[in-house]
């Protein structure tokens, strides 16, 4: 390590603390924007008007709702993961993804938390779930796994924004030390709570840092699977399985790692950061999301002959989810999130950003897909015959979605505005490493 | 009159001259030192021989809390103050219970390492006497500093100043006490 320390990052320090952005990111803010617009729009009318709005019915109570609910938890879950375990592997990887990751996830856990408390109908009123002491003297009823997603989004929330934050603040404190305006010196410096980078401090934290890591690790298990068993738990004949946390915990990890993908392209190719991602990474990152999309096509395989072995009625509603009315969901999950992935065996694949953006994109459609066949597809033949109907999304769900998509898309755009995109302290205690050995 | 001291601070271009510095001072009978650095340095912290063990110990403590506080709280509740017969299921479902105590359990323990981190840096803080020493803000960026405080038994200006120029440092400086 030596004087050319200040160049390692500064690249990195420089993109949050120059004053001009390019006339990519304000389209892209701006297209984003529109979409916030348009989420704000679904969510007073949802508001005002009630859930109405949307197309769900008796047996569709969920719908669209709990589709993209479960779909964002999913990539919050698997970027989550994907951060947790590569700190602590302490592995070279870290230091390029592992910020954004943290990023990724906060990011969508945010556009999750969206969708179940506005489908309370009246979401002013979300509190009630908290077990406070109310006037009229009720509490939560605990044996529902509804309240078990309430703490598991809540605790999600605080942990990973928590943990991205505890991450930040060293890098923080060399924003605001570069930092040359009055207002910028000021918000950074705040916001690194007066870090000083003392070797005493450092211990504390990094030993704090990866602490929390390992609590993201069962936390991310527990909260997939209460997600999981929100179906799981019904006695819905294609839902009520044992194998359900198991199918959402590794599709989530498949998803998760495949926005992580995206991003990672994205922001090598916006940013002009090869350097700090460099062609290992995203090599490497290929090679997980190719590994994990195999998992997921083993538990598609698990799914059917689970089904085989079920009872009738388990039996055919599984079947009737891949033949019935909604059969063309299911084969395009397959088709997106376990076929296309496979092109990752190409080393060039892995390597162009064209095909990073791709595949990132595919797996991304591709477990949307499976959520939908999951949470429609598999409600279609219930017990009741006299129940059996179709489900499709209103405008106003779909707007809702899109807005969702939007706002992430906001959120991600001002992370790589204003904040270090990669750790700026431990790409320099990489380099030194590097240079020492 | 003269300012009342922090301490004096010598800068280097290198963590091993920051180490070798810091050895130098621990031969030279120093007891008050800290050392400020722009990455994690776990050699020199062992060096200085810092003890983290709290933070694992807050975060079980904490925790062990959480999850009695939640399964208490469920059981008290949902069979104690409000018992709700659900299909005839039983009041204490005890596995129904285990996923939010779980989770509580994580959340307190995420929270409670944090806020101990910051509590034990005593962070966030305004303002600290190292941050009016010139050339120190390239502290969080590719410099690394050694200071010995005045509170040191052995500290006494000239004989410390003269002490680190031995180590062959960029700079040394004072560091003025704030107030």
């Amino acid at each position: 390590m030596s004087s050319d320390a200040q160049a390692i990052t500064s690249p990195v320090a420089e993109v949050p603390l120059s004053r001009r952005f390019g006339a990519i990111w304000w389209a892209a803010l701006l297209a984003s924007g529109a979409l916030v617009l348009l989420l704000g729009y679904t969510l007073v009318s949802v508001s005002l008007l009630g859930v109405g709005v949307w197309g769900v019915n008796i047996p569709f109570v969920w719908g669209f709702d709990l589709i993209n609910y479960a779909w964002w938890i999913g990539i919050a879950n698997g970027a989550s993961l994907f951060a947790a375990i590569l700190v602590l592997r302490r592995h070279d990887l870290r230091t390029a993804v592992n910020r954004f990751s943290e990023g990724v996830a906060f990011f969508a856990v945010i556009c999750a938390g969206i969708f179940p408390i506005f489908h309370l109908g009246r979401p002013w009123l979300f509190y009630w779930t908290f077990p406070y002491p109310a006037t009229f003297q009720v509490w939560p009823q605990f044996r529902s796994t509804l309240t078990w997603d309430f703490w598991a989004i809540s605790t999600h929330v605080i942990v990973t924004s928590l943990l991205w934050y505890v991450g930040l603040i060293p890098d923080l404190a060399t924003l605001r030390d570069r930092a040359r305006r009055r207002t910028t010196q000021t918000v950074y410096g705040v916001l690194a709570l007066g870090w000083r980078g003392s070797v005493r401090h450092w211990a504390y934290h990094q030993r704090a840092y990866r602490l929390v890591a390992i609590l993201v690790l069962p936390l991310i298990l527990i909260m997939q699977s209460t997600v999981a068993f929100e179906f799981a738990v019904t006695l819905v004949p294609d839902w009520h399985e044992t194998r359900q946390p198991l199918h959402f915990v590794a599709t989530g990890l498949a998803q998760g790692l495949s926005i992580v993908l995206l991003v990672a392209v994205l922001l090598r190719w916006g940013l002009r950061i090869g350097r700090y991602i460099d062609e290992g990474d995203i090599d490497l990152l290929g090679k997980l999301v190719l590994a994990s999309s195999l998992v997921s096509g083993y538990l598609y395989i698990d799914e059917f002959v689970f089904a085989l072995l079920a009872d009738r009625m388990a039996q055919e509603a599984t079947l009737n989810r891949m033949t019935g009315d909604y059969a063309g969901l299911y084969w395009a999950a397959i088709v997106y999130s376990i076929v296309i992935p496979q092109l990752f065996w190409f080393r060039a694949a892995r390597q162009s950003t064209v095909a990073g953006v791709f595949v990132g994109l595919s797996i991304g459609v591709g477990i949307w897909f499976d959520r939908f066949s999951i949470v429609v597809g598999g409600l279609q033949m219930d017990y009741l015959p006299s129940i059996w109907r179709n489900y499709s999304p209103t405008l106003v769900e779909t707007g809702l979605f899109l807005g969702t998509i939007g706002l992430f898309a906001v959120l991600l755009l001002l992370f790589v505005r204003f904040l270090p995109v990669v750790s700026m302290f431990e790409t320099r205690h990489d380099e030194h490493q590097e240079k020492s050995s | 009159m003269t300012q009342r001291l922090h301490g004096i601070m010598a800068e280097f271009r290198t963590p091993e001259a920051l180490m070798d510095g810091v050895k130098a001072a621990k031969r030279a009978g120093f007891t008050k030192l800290d050392a400020f650095s722009p990455f994690p340095l776990a050699d020199l912290a062992k060096e200085l021989d810092y003890r983290t063990s709290a933070i694992p110990w807050i975060a079980l403590v904490a925790a062990v809390l959480g999850a009695g506080a939640q399964y208490g709280s469920q059981y008290w509740m949902n069979v104690v103050d409000y018992p709700l017969n659900v299909g005839g299921r039983p009041l204490h479902s005890w596995p129904a219970f285990i996923p939010s105590t779980l989770i509580v359990a994580i959340l307190w323990a995420g929270v409670a390492t944090l806020l101990g981190l910051l509590l034990i840096l005593r962070l966030p803080r305004l303002h600290h006497p190292v941050f009016a020493v010139p050339g120190f803000e390239r502290a969080s960026e590719d410099r690394f500093f050694l200071c010995i405080l005045s509170g040191d038994p052995l500290f006494e200006t000239t004989a410390v100043r003269s002490f680190l120029e031995t180590l062959s440092p960029e700079a040394v400086r004072e560091v003025l006490a704030c107030g």
